[in-house]
């Protein structure tokens, strides 16, 4: 037996019920019993081969019962290995898998312009289509970037400088928004940092997805091969002692912590699988002095800032907020409104748009009612999900100091 | 400065140190008590087993010395609960209670238990007023026996010789595990706020008369818009409600986390969740950081002061061993407690409980001491459970003496 294989015990859990009290999807969602129930409670029957219930497919995994938890139970990661079994037994969605795999699809697509390809997504007769597959008609699905990020960074020239720094850019950025990578890799270079992209600035072996949108859907050996792939990637850029950032808090959860609450068997002991969070990383540059901010302009202006809940359960605080804060000139406005309710994939599918926008209503509330006309968030969905409900143009807080840094 | 522990001490501690002006970050990893509590702020209920007469801070001169309440004084008690009861006024919460004497409120067990501060759908007077008393009886719904209910009031003296129904209603959706929390977020609904009124309705009409009514109820009448639907449903049925307190989860200790959330929010304490703090850096008489486990590994927070409100042996502040050994969890120091286990418990389960009382010993500042006397680092304090001294059980205490000594740390620090 592998003694790297930690076995989950669902007997932390006393029962408390502070899952259930923050939990997003039970707050808006009576069919779902909640993470107690889902998570530690039904392990029990599980450990002792005594079924399933369906109504895991509730669950977002967007982690709050984590969270809150006062004992260290892996709630949500109990909840997403039944997820993997009841795939496992019966045959999965194709809208599950389509939702699991953009990465591949992406890639299968990539030589359909993109104007046909968002022609598909808007065209009401493509929409039914979905729809019949079970993607809402009514989410507003992210349009595809002309060009992919890491075709973009490989032509683009970056300046000679003497620090360099990793980057993940995650399929989020890649695939839709190169805009904001391209924001952070002008930001990085102005604080001195050239910017790798394993792949795409060098030969060495590329990133892939790193897993979580398929362990979200139930394709759990899809994800520990792309997490295997990511580790011996990962673990080659640091043993050159070279930071490896992120702007995806999902991105970072996953690899610094999901990989070794799911796949302990592939981390090698004393590895290490971290990702540093730009933000995070941003600020230690302004103090270090490596990054000057501009001079307070004449005009202060008011962005609006949603935390998404991958960034909150990184435990790290939240660096986004901060750095807008560093920003001369800026006042943010910090939402506090809870999940947004898309949580990847989960507020695309016809099923669970409801609940989506039932959980994110408090948020796009506090976005009609916030006088800013810019918001910032970290995570690429939160961001699909904040233009969709609250209508206000919202991007990656680095693309707010891009701005402001001229 | 730093907190640590969202419950109800870290929230008060971390709100009082931002009113003073002090830039506040509160680290956390769990939500802490206040979450599933049922809202009831218990401040001193009985002393030594006799029930406390009038204002419960009157009765602190009664307890040990080295009782919580006694160290930090009973003026400090008296100024914290005032100023807990303008934070919860200042942000919209409805709180009764806080003057004159304890109030006996009811339980879902139809037993009365003392409180100092109480949601106002939870004042016993409605029931002593009433002609009539309507248990609903709601047997879809976990810990609720209406039986009980009815058996228990029944030999309550102010309330014997009233009229008593229980009414029976129909669940708003089958399922088997429905709480009251279930049902409350349901009310919070227009849909749920319909059903219930039906249901309400339907229970008055069985044994109607002209007479003054009150509803007793689990604590369903919603969670963020509990004061107004309250005040609809008592108009439309011509009826007082009255909640009972619920074990966890107990609705009512959500409605007042959410409301020290957004008060902490507004004077600028900034949170970093799920960082469980797992070491501090000590040089002499001082703490300079704190380590937190979080993604990525370990992070170092430094602060000029701390102050600890991690709870007790179930939240993590409080770590017992084998062989009888008991820890602080993030300093490691060691607790004194009895050497033989067999003595951390008394036979009678109704009894005040040795184990109960383990805890931080601390000066009038509230920093630790060690078991001579001798203070630990200076910039650090306790407040909250993790605290010696008390059993809030038996004393009924427990979030008084949170937010009593979480407002003197954040006064101190
Ligand atoms: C079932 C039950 C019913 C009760 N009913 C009542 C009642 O009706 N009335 C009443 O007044 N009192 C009641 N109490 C008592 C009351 O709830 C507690 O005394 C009070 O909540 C203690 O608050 P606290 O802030 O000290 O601790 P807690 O609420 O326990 O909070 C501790 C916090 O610290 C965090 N934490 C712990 N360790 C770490 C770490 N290493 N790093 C980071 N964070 C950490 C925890 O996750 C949590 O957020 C009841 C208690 C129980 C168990």
């Amino acid at each position: 037996m592998n003694m790297n294989v930690r076995i989950p015990q669902p007997d932390r859990c006393i029962a408390c019920a502070t899952c259930v009290a923050v939990c997003p999807v039970a707050q808006n969602c009576p069919d779902f019993p909640g993470p107690r129930m889902m998570g530690p409670a039904r392990q029990r029957f599980r450990l002792m081969g005594m079924g399933e219930d369906e109504a895991s497919h509730y669950c977002a995994n967007c982690k709050n019962c984590d969270i809150a938890c006062p004992g260290d139970v892996p709630v949500s990661a109990f909840i997403m290995r039944a997820k993997a079994e009841i795939c496992k037994k019966n045959f999965p969605k194709l809208r599950d898998w389509i939702l699991a795999h953009g990465e591949v699809l992406a890639h299968c697509l990539r030589f359909i312009p993109a104007v046909f390809k968002n022609f598909g997504m808007t065209f009401a007769p493509a929409r039914l289509l979905l729809d019949a597959i079970g993607i809402a008609r009514k989410a507003s699905l992210p349009n595809f970037a002309p060009q992919a990020f890491r075709a973009r960074l490989a032509r683009l020239a970056q300046p000679n400088l003497s620090r360099a720094v990793v980057f993940f850019p995650g399929c989020f950025v890649d695939t839709y928004e190169p805009e904001s990578g391209l924001d952070i890799v002008a930001v990085l270079n102005r604080a001195g940092y050239k910017v790798i992209v394993p792949g795409t600035t060098d030969d060495s072996g590329a990133f892939v997805c790193c897993g979580l949108p398929m362990v979200a859907n139930g394709f759990w050996q899809d994800a520990r091969d792309n997490a295997r792939r990511n580790l011996k990637t990962l673990a080659a850029w640091a043993a050159k002692g070279m930071p490896i950032l992120t702007a995806c808090p999902s991105c970072a959860l996953m690899i610094g912590k999901d990989y070794a609450e799911y796949f302990p068997a592939l981390i090698a002991p004393g590895q290490s699988s971290s990702l540093v969070d730009v933000c995070d990383f941003l600020i230690g540059c302004v103090e270090r002095g490596e990054l000057a901010l501009p001079a307070a302009p004449q005009k202060v202006e008011t962005v609006f800032y949603h935390a998404p809940c991958h960034s909150r359960a990184l435990g790290i605080g939240l660096p986004g907020l901060d750095l807008l804060r560093e920003i001369p000139g800026i006042q943010a406005e910090y939402a506090d409104s809870g999940c947004c309710g898309i949580s990847g994939s989960y507020g695309f599918k016809k099923d669970k748009y409801p609940i989506a926008m039932r959980v994110g209503a408090p948020l796009f509330e506090a976005m009609r009612q916030s006088g800013a006309t810019l918001c910032a968030s970290e995570c690429g969905t939160c961001r699909v999900q904040m233009r969709h409900g609250g209508g206000k143009q919202t991007v990656h807080p680095v693309s707010v100091l891009r701005r402001y840094l001229g | 400065m730093l907190v640590v522990g969202s419950g109800m001490a870290g929230l008060i501690a971390a709100i009082t140190a931002a009113s003073r002006g002090k830039s506040v970050r509160l680290a956390a990893r769990g939500a802490g008590h206040l979450a599933v509590g049922n809202g009831c702020v218990d401040v001193l209920g009985y002393v030594d087993g006799e029930i406390v007469r009038g204002n419960p801070v009157d009765s602190i001169s009664r307890l040990s010395g080295d009782h919580p309440y006694r160290r930090i004084g009973a003026e400090t008690v008296a100024e914290s609960l005032a100023f807990f009861a303008r934070l919860c006024a200042e942000n919209g919460f409805d709180l009764a209670g806080g003057n004159g004497e304890n109030q006996w409120i009811p339980t879902a067990l139809g037993s009365f238990k003392p409180t100092w501060f109480y949601t106002p759908a939870m004042n016993r007077e409605t029931l002593s007023m009433a002609d009539r008393i309507v248990i609903t009886h709601m047997p879809w719904l976990k810990d609720c026996h209406a039986d009980m209910v009815k058996a228990c009031l029944a030999r309550q003296r102010r309330l014997m010789s009233k009229d008593m129904y229980i009414e029976e209603t129909a669940p708003f959706r089958a399922h088997r595990n429905l709480t009251p929390l279930a049902a409350a977020r349901f009310v919070d609904t227009e849909a749920g706020e319909r059903w219930l009124l039906s249901q309400l309705l339907q229970c008055l009409q069985r044994s109607s008369s002209g007479r003054r009514t009150a509803v007793l109820l689990p604590p369903i009448l919603g969670v963020t818009r509990s004061a107004e639907i309250r005040a609809r449903l008592s108009e439309a049925l011509d009826a007082d409600l009255i909640e009972m307190a619920s074990p966890p989860p107990g609705v009512g200790g959500l409605r007042i986390r959410r409301t020290l959330l957004r008060a902490a929010a507004g004077v600028g304490v900034t949170v970093m969740e799920n960082a469980h703090v797992v070491e501090a850096r000590v040089q002499g008489q001082r703490c300079v950081s704190l380590v937190c486990d979080a993604t990525g590994g370990e992070r170092e927070v430094k602060a000029d002061s701390f102050i600890i409100a991690t709870g007790g042996f179930l939240n993590g502040g409080l770590v017992a061993a084998p062989g009888g050994k008991v820890c602080e969890a993030i300093f490691g120091h060691a607790l004194p407690a009895p050497e033989r286990t067999e003595d951390w418990t008394m036979p009678d389960m109704l009894d005040s409980q040795p184990y109960a009382k383990l805890g931080v010993q601390t000066n009038t500042r509230l920093n630790p001491i060690t078991p001579e006397g001798d203070a630990l680092p200076d910039n650090v304090y306790f407040a909250g459970r993790t605290l010696a001294g008390y059993d809030f059980v038996n004393e009924k205490s427990g979030m008084g003496v949170a937010i009593a000594t979480g407002y003197h740390a954040g006064m101190n620090c």
